[in-house]
């Protein structure tokens, strides 16, 4: 033992096997000459002897760190962070950075939007890797991104529409079938815009019907003011160069002009885009339509579809659009579980009742109606000539024919052409004088343009203005602005083609329907208009039915074929799912049947222009 | 470098660990714009001291696996260097006896040792040892957008280290 006792000693005895021995001596005296030896101190010897066990091994141990493995991932703002030139700073560099304004940010304040709700980004069903997966996972709640310093809103979503932001965010093909009037385009373009800042895409191509490009130039500027937006117009040559033109965030086109120019364009300079969004998506329903084919036929990385009736008619417009999103092979045929499921999958519908409880209601009234004597009398010519005229047509007669007097008798009971009566101008009259004193503003809708030019004329009192197709499309806008700003114009008269899409007209507090259109939806759609977000007012709908009539029948109709469709489909939520007259229908509102085999054919009017 | 592209460059780093049963500790770092766009992520597989680890570390045991083990690793492999570093796990303080870089740990409730300094709204202490770092936070408050929050990105980090286990050890 070390008189120390310190570990490095201990340690050193540790390598000598050493116990104690007990030593015994015995010392006697003996009566001889060697007595005086004995007054030495004896000296014991020592020698080494081997044991008989092995010692055991003694225990060793020094620090040493756990082998581990990392998993990474280094995002897209990170890469460009590390190519930046300027990003090798060292935390030397960050030191020297003394900026005095430190206390800006207040505790409380920052506590207060802690307790806002989170919107996260959820990885989508098809993100396989686990990289993919974190990209979703980390990215920041959208209520914080977006109301960092560099995304600035001009007003808060609402949590309905951040959850639409994110989903779409995190998704290729997306349908969002909100109905009309909850933010489509809002959440879409706020999608776009995360997109291109977390640079997941770069290219952006939306296509959208004629009358709502300044719609969407509108809204860009108003929710991504810092987005440049290029609309392809002009001559051939001119589209031809924007369509090919790289460096073009995004490009807005409608329809029309996609399917007439893209075609046109060789494979080897078509364009790629990294993100396509069909705006009013049912204007792809049937798979077969050349709009249908082009659409699909674009290179593209992601697909959106917004629509608010996704399906309006039959199933197979839906396979459309999930053939456009890619979600389905080309020509499948899914039966209705596997529609449904697809369904969960890749559409997001929200209704106003779902979502906006504290939204104003919207109040549906029919004004029944009974024609004036000459309406009645020019109407009774016209639908007793008329029959006699189909029955004179014996196997003749198509659904053309029967159509066309339907739509005579309609005009009737919009006004008689001959002496210009209509109680629906008298009534709607009485309404508007009411509405105007209290400063209010309506919305007319009319299946004819000719219909509401006769209307301007007759109701000059209240400053109507017209938007239809007969407006030129530079003079919409226009129009849109005097009827929101000015507050001497008190009725805007619309067409279902025109004005039934996609306009935000949500400070006219009164909707008429003076004639009906032949769909539900589209009249849904156009009642929206008004009654959609930023709406403070329940929204009034007046739908104007003559007693008697072919409208009383139709409506019956349309009511009949909605709740039949509520009960197989099971509908609570108030969809304007469609139901357009079928050829058997028709006929079978002047009783005589259909003939050949049009009678699944749906039939009706293109939308009026 | 321009005083507005240092403002961008400055990034915060989010650490947090879970427990996972059985296997031991798996640890997450994040690194963050200023604006709390994520720059980069790195995590860990479980980490599990063995018994005489246990017996011979006692109290000192989750310090040295979360602050010293995991943390040194995952700060030493982010490409991104972060400016400062939010741990949500005391322990995980003993990280700043091994980098260079501030370390600060998020605790409302108060924390019983170091410096204190608020920012985005939150608390944040500091290792004993190293009171400067405090002034390095103070002065960069102003950096961080004012609706910052700092608790939030631990979220994001556990939820990503428990996408992590369950994909790597099912």
């Amino acid at each position: 033992m070390t008189d120390d006792g310190s570990p490095q000693a201990l340690s050193n005895i540790s390598h000598i096997a050493c116990s104690a021995a007990r030593l015994s001596l015995s010392v006697g005296t003996a009566a001889c000459g060697f007595n005086s030896a004995l007054q030495r101190v004896p000296v014991p010897d020592t020698r080494a002897s081997p044991l008989i066990t092995p010692p055991p091994l003694a225990l060793s141990w020094r620090p040493h760190n756990i082998p581990m493995k990392c998993i990474g991932l280094t995002l897209p703002e990170g890469i460009e962070l590390l190519a930046s030139p300027e990003a090798e700073k060292t935390a030397s560099e960050g030191m020297r950075l003394c900026e005095t304004d430190s206390r800006k940010v207040s505790a409380e304040k920052a506590k207060g939007h802690c307790r806002r709700k989170r919107t996260h980004v959820k990885p989508p069903p098809g993100a396989v890797s686990l990289q993919d997966r974190l990209f979703y996972l980390l990215q920041p709640p959208l209520e914080t991104w977006l109301a960092g310093q560099e995304l600035v809103l001009p007003f808060e979503p609402f949590p309905y529409q951040y959850e639409g932001i994110a989903w779409l965010f995190a998704r290729h093909c997306a349908l969002l079938a909100d109905e009309m009037g909850l933010g489509k385009t809002m959440q879409a373009i706020t999608g776009i815009r995360l997109l291109m800042r977390a640079a997941q895409i770069r290219k952006i191509l939306l296509i959208c019907p004629k009358p709502l490009i300044p719609n969407w130039k509108r809204e860009f500027r108003l929710w991504a003011e810092e987005l440049p937006v290029v609309t392809v117009e002009g001559n051939p040559a001119h589209r031809r160069m924007l369509w090919t033109m790289p460096g073009i965030p995004i490009l807005i086109a409608n329809y029309e002009l996609m399917t007439r120019d893209l075609p046109d364009i060789p494979d080897e300079d078509r364009p790629t885009f990294d993100l396509l969004v069909l705006d009013e998506a049912q204007r792809i329903k049937n798979r077969n339509s050349l709009t249908a084919q082009v659409a699909r036929s674009i290179d593209r990385r992601r697909n959106w579809a917004l629509t608010g009736t996704p399906m309006e008619n039959r199933p197979e417009e839906l396979v459309s659009l999930f053939e456009f999103l890619d979600v389905v092979p080309p020509r499948a045929l899914p039966n209705a579980r596997q529609l449904s499921k697809l369904a969960d999958e890749h559409i997001l519908r929200r209704t106003k009742n779902l979502v906006m409880a504290d939204m104003p209601p919207r109040i549906d009234r029919d004004a029944e109606l009974q024609l004036s004597d000459a309406q009645e009398c020019a109407y009774r010519t016209a639908e007793d000539e008329g029959i006699v005229q189909l029955n004179e047509l014996g196997g003749a007669i198509t659904v053309q024919h029967v159509f066309e007097l339907v739509l005579r008798l309609k005009q009737i009971t919009n006004f008689d052409p001959l002496t210009g009566e209509s109680t629906k101008l008298e009534r709607l009259t009485v309404d508007m004088e009411e509405i105007a004193a209290s400063g209010g503003k309506a919305i007319l809708f009319s299946q004819w343009t000719k219909s509401l030019d006769w209307l301007a004329e007759r109701l000059q009192s209240f400053n109507p203005l017209i938007y239809h197709g007969g407006v030129p499309a530079k003079m919409r806008e226009p129009v849109l602005d005097r009827f929101r700003e000015d507050p001497d114009t008190h009725l805007l008269l619309m067409s279902y083609g025109t004005g039934a899409v996609g306009l935000n007209l949500q400070y006219a507090g009164y909707v008429f329907l003076f004639d009906r259109w032949w769909n539900p939806a589209v009249e849904d759609q156009a009642i929206n208009r008004a009654h959609r977000i930023g709406q403070k007012n329940p929204v009034i709908v007046t739908r104007f039915i003559c007693a008697n009539t072919i409208e009383e029948r139709i409506d019956r109709i349309l009511r009949e074929k909605r709740a039949l469709f509520e009960s197989i489909l099971g509908e609570q939520d108030n969809d304007p799912v469609s139901l357009s007259l079928n050829a058997d229908e028709i006929f079978g509102l002047f009783d005589l049947k259909a003939r050949g085999d049009d009678g699944a054919r749906s039939i009706g009017p293109a939308h009026a222009a | 470098m321009s005083a507005n592209r240092i403002s961008e460059q400055f990034s915060l780093g989010f650490m947090s660990a879970l427990e996972v049963d059985g296997r031991g500790y798996v640890g997450g770092l994040l690194v963050t714009s200023r604006s709390g766009r994520p720059l980069e992520f790195q995590c860990t597989t479980p980490v599990k001291p063995d018994r005489t680890q246990e017996i011979l570390y006692g109290r000192t045991l989750r310090a040295w696996v979360l602050g010293e083990l995991i943390g040194s690793t995952l700060f030493s492999r982010v490409s991104i260097k972060p400016d400062l570093i939010v741990v949500y796990d005391k322990q995980m303080l003993e990280l700043r006896n091994h980098i260079q870089t501030p370390v600060a740990f998020l605790d409302d409730v108060g924390a019983d040792t170091g410096t204190s300094h608020s920012m985005g709204g939150r608390q944040l202490y500091f290792h004993p040892e190293h009171p400067d770092d405090s002034d390095f936070v103070e002065n960069r408050a102003h950096l961080l957008p004012g609706e910052a929050d700092l608790q939030e990105p631990m979220d994001r980090v556990r939820e990503a280290l428990a996408e992590t286990v369950r994909t790597v050890l099912v």
